[in-house]
């Protein structure tokens, strides 16, 4: 309605060019072709990271060709994940969808997706399936995926496509920066949205066997460290490390008693013993941990009117002072955001 | 708005309506301009628009909507921050609270008490039920120094300008009343009429007896490591500074005692540079957690709820 008059697009297509990048003529050609077919008024913004300048002149001339694409060209190398946000952050239709810049999935999965948002969906993960991979490839991200879905206790099996759909409220709200574009949905989830994977058809380009070097896969790991922090403990860190350093503590502590009645009782030389070393290191250690643990607690403390222990969907009130008696209701899905959570009624 | 009504409610399609009838119907009774808020947690089940119905239906009736279940401290926090009322009153969802005793919790408040609890004296539940139930409330008396009997009931009334300025944590609102005390708010306990549960399961257990210890004790520290960090860091870094003096007068008499063709332990040593390093730590620690405090918008009086005598107290 007055969103189209508005020139707003429909879908708003986010590429990030950051580590590689294939066809990006036929990616776009593809995939908006694929949109049109769906109906589907649609923006391409492709961000540029400094590293990928290459890519700039094959956009500058797809521009040329159509209006919808704007180019974000980033002037250093800020990750895959700065890149998104900016991206994202430029998005102006009500539906976003981010695409890796090469060939990943096929087009045709667009159209099931884009339903699934309308049918109250807030994001679909994109989840390359049949895989048609290298075995090595598929080996390295079952074994991912597998950390994930432990640490996090979410069902995922593909997180790192970067084919995703999701409503624009969902963008709003997401402040992701590090390696955490991978953990897209599981943030969304934990924020309280509807979140569901769907099986896309795996590209043929997309099958080249990715070999990372070493410190890739350590990045990785602690990606899924960080995550896990984020989701499980940044209410209450002090539960985790409080319990993790108190346990540190009485071991030490227990280790150094034994010691110390073992001196009492049989009289052993106590000043040889790297066992009492031991027991105090890991006493210290406690101590670090439940101290740093209790600092992270008042950090979160002390801020906490800014933190939100929920967030609402939906507020249904009646209008303030109110002669005729009628009810306000907020619109079926607001920008359901802390805001929503305190209009002074 | 005199009284905000405030119900969190987790699945609880079958007792939604009875409910509404049930509170509506004490409510109205109380002959006072009130507001009912139901917080919906996240419900899986048609409570949603069993909720929207009644909001449909009545203009006193307030839907606040949760994304997802986070449990029934936030639930009730949603209340709190929704709730306009002079005087604020929770109360559970399961129909087990009877809402006839609002009169009851009212007139104490009148009387000029700042928190009124519900205390369930003849619970209708199982003893495994309870059992937990009295062990939790014991560990809170004890250590928070207000002997309520029954932190668990959700039916209580706050005064309204209190309760906005409430800030819940974690698992915090089981022992709302004794924090409050802790503070100053005068508290009165009423024994309130409880029933058996007529639809549904149990959601909300008390058994975690463990984590309510857990729970007060955080807020315990927090509260006085907020106050003053500096000054409880530094206390908590004594016995590694006495630790670090004992292993360095065992390593300096051991040196001068030793044998010369003994070989040197340097075990002791090692000790007291381990015990001056965690001293250092927490010292270091103590200072950056003053800066946080500073940085952060913590307010003594707002967290731990000062109360406010005289004029403009009520009034909020």
């Amino acid at each position: 309605m007055n969103r189209t008059l508005r020139g707003e697009p429909g879908v708003s297509v986010v590429v990030p060019i950051v580590e590689r990048y294939g066809d990006l003529r036929q990616l776009y050609h593809e995939f908006s072709a694929e949109l049109t077919r769906l109906g589907q008024s649609s923006e391409f913004i492709f961000v540029v990271d400094d590293s990928q300048r290459g890519a700039l002149p094959i956009l500058r001339e797809l521009q040329k060709e159509s209006e919808r694409i704007s180019i974000l060209q980033l002037s250093g190398s800020f990750g895959e994940s700065a890149a998104l946000m900016l991206g994202l952050e430029r998005a102006r239709g009500e539906k976003v969808m981010t695409l890796a810049a090469y060939f990943q999935v096929e087009p045709r999965g667009i159209g099931p997706a884009l339903a699934a948002l309308d049918d109250g969906v807030d994001l679909v993960a994109g989840r390359r399936f049949p895989r048609i991979d290298s075995f090595f490839n598929r080996v390295q991200s079952r074994l991912f995926h597998w950390f994930v879905r432990r640490l996090t206790s979410t069902d995922f099996h593909d997180i790192s496509c970067g084919f995703k759909v999701m409503r624009r409220r969902v963008t709003r709200e997401l402040h992701i920066y590090g390696g955490q574009h991978r953990f897209i949905p599981i943030l969304a989830m934990n924020r309280g949205f509807t979140v569901r994977e769907m099986d896309l058809p795996q590209r043929n380009e997309d099958r080249s066997t990715r070999f990372h070097g070493t410190g890739t896969y350590l990045g990785r790991l602690l990606d899924i460290l960080t995550i896990f922090f984020l989701v499980r403990f940044t209410r209450t860190p002090l539960r985790f490390f409080g319990l993790l350093g108190l346990f540190l503590f009485l071991a030490g502590f227990a280790t150094d008693l034994i010691v110390a009645i073992q001196k009492v009782v049989w009289n052993t030389e106590i000043a040889d013993r790297p066992m009492l070393l031991l027991g105090v290191l890991l006493m210290v250690l406690g101590m670090q941990t439940l101290s740093l643990g209790l600092l992270g607690e008042m950090i979160i403390f002390t801020h906490a009117r800014n933190v939100r222990d929920y967030r609402v969907a939906e507020v249904i009130r009646r209008v303030p002072p109110a002669p005729p008696l009628d009810i306000a209701t907020e619109p079926a899905e607001p920008e359901a955001s802390s805001r929503t959570a305190f209009q002074a009624s | 708005m005199d009284v905000s009504i405030v119900i969190p409610l987790y699945n609880e399609e079958e007792s939604v309506e009875a409910l509404y009838a049930e509170v509506t119907a004490a409510a109205e009774s109380l002959d006072r301009e009130y507001e009912l808020i139901l917080v919906d947690d996240g419900s899986r089940d048609a409570t949603r628009p069993k909720v929207r119905a009644l909001c449909a239906r009545d203009p006193r009736v307030k839907g606040v909507f949760f994304r997802r279940n986070y449990g029934q401290t936030a639930a009730i926090q949603a209340g709190f921050d929704h709730a306009r009322g002079r005087v604020v009153i929770t109360l559970d969802g399961d129909l087990q609270n009877d809402p006839r005793d609002f009169g009851l919790l009212l007139q104490h408040i009148d009387e000029g008490y700042d928190v009124v609890c519900g205390w369930r004296k003849d619970r209708k539940d199982s003893f495994s039920r309870r059992l937990p139930s009295i062990i939790a409330n014991r560990l809170i008396g004890a250590l928070t120094g207000t002997p309520i009997h029954d932190n668990g009931c959700t039916l209580k009334a706050y005064r309204g300008d209190i309760v906005r300025r409430a800030r819940l944590y974690a698992e915090m609102h089981r022992f709302l009343a004794p924090m409050m005390s802790l503070s100053g708010a005068r508290y009165k306990e009423v024994v309130v009429n409880h029933r058996a549960r007529q639809f549904g399961q149990s959601k909300y257990g008390f058994s975690r007896i463990w984590k309510v210890f857990l729970d007060l004790l955080t807020i315990k520290m927090l509260l006085s490591f907020t106050t003053r960090p500096a000054a409880w860091f530094g206390l908590l870094s004594v016995p590694f500074l006495v630790g670090t003096m004992l292993a360095l007068a065992i390593s300096v008499y051991r040196h001068l005692t030793i044998l010369p063709y003994m070989p040197y332990s340097l075990v002791f040593p090692s000790i007291t540079v381990l015990f001056a390093f965690a001293f250092a730590h927490l010292i270091i620690l103590g200072v950056f957690a003053e800066l946080v405090v500073k940085v952060g918008d913590f307010k003594q009086t707002d967290t731990i709820l000062a109360v406010v005598d005289g004029p403009g107290g009520m009034q909020s």
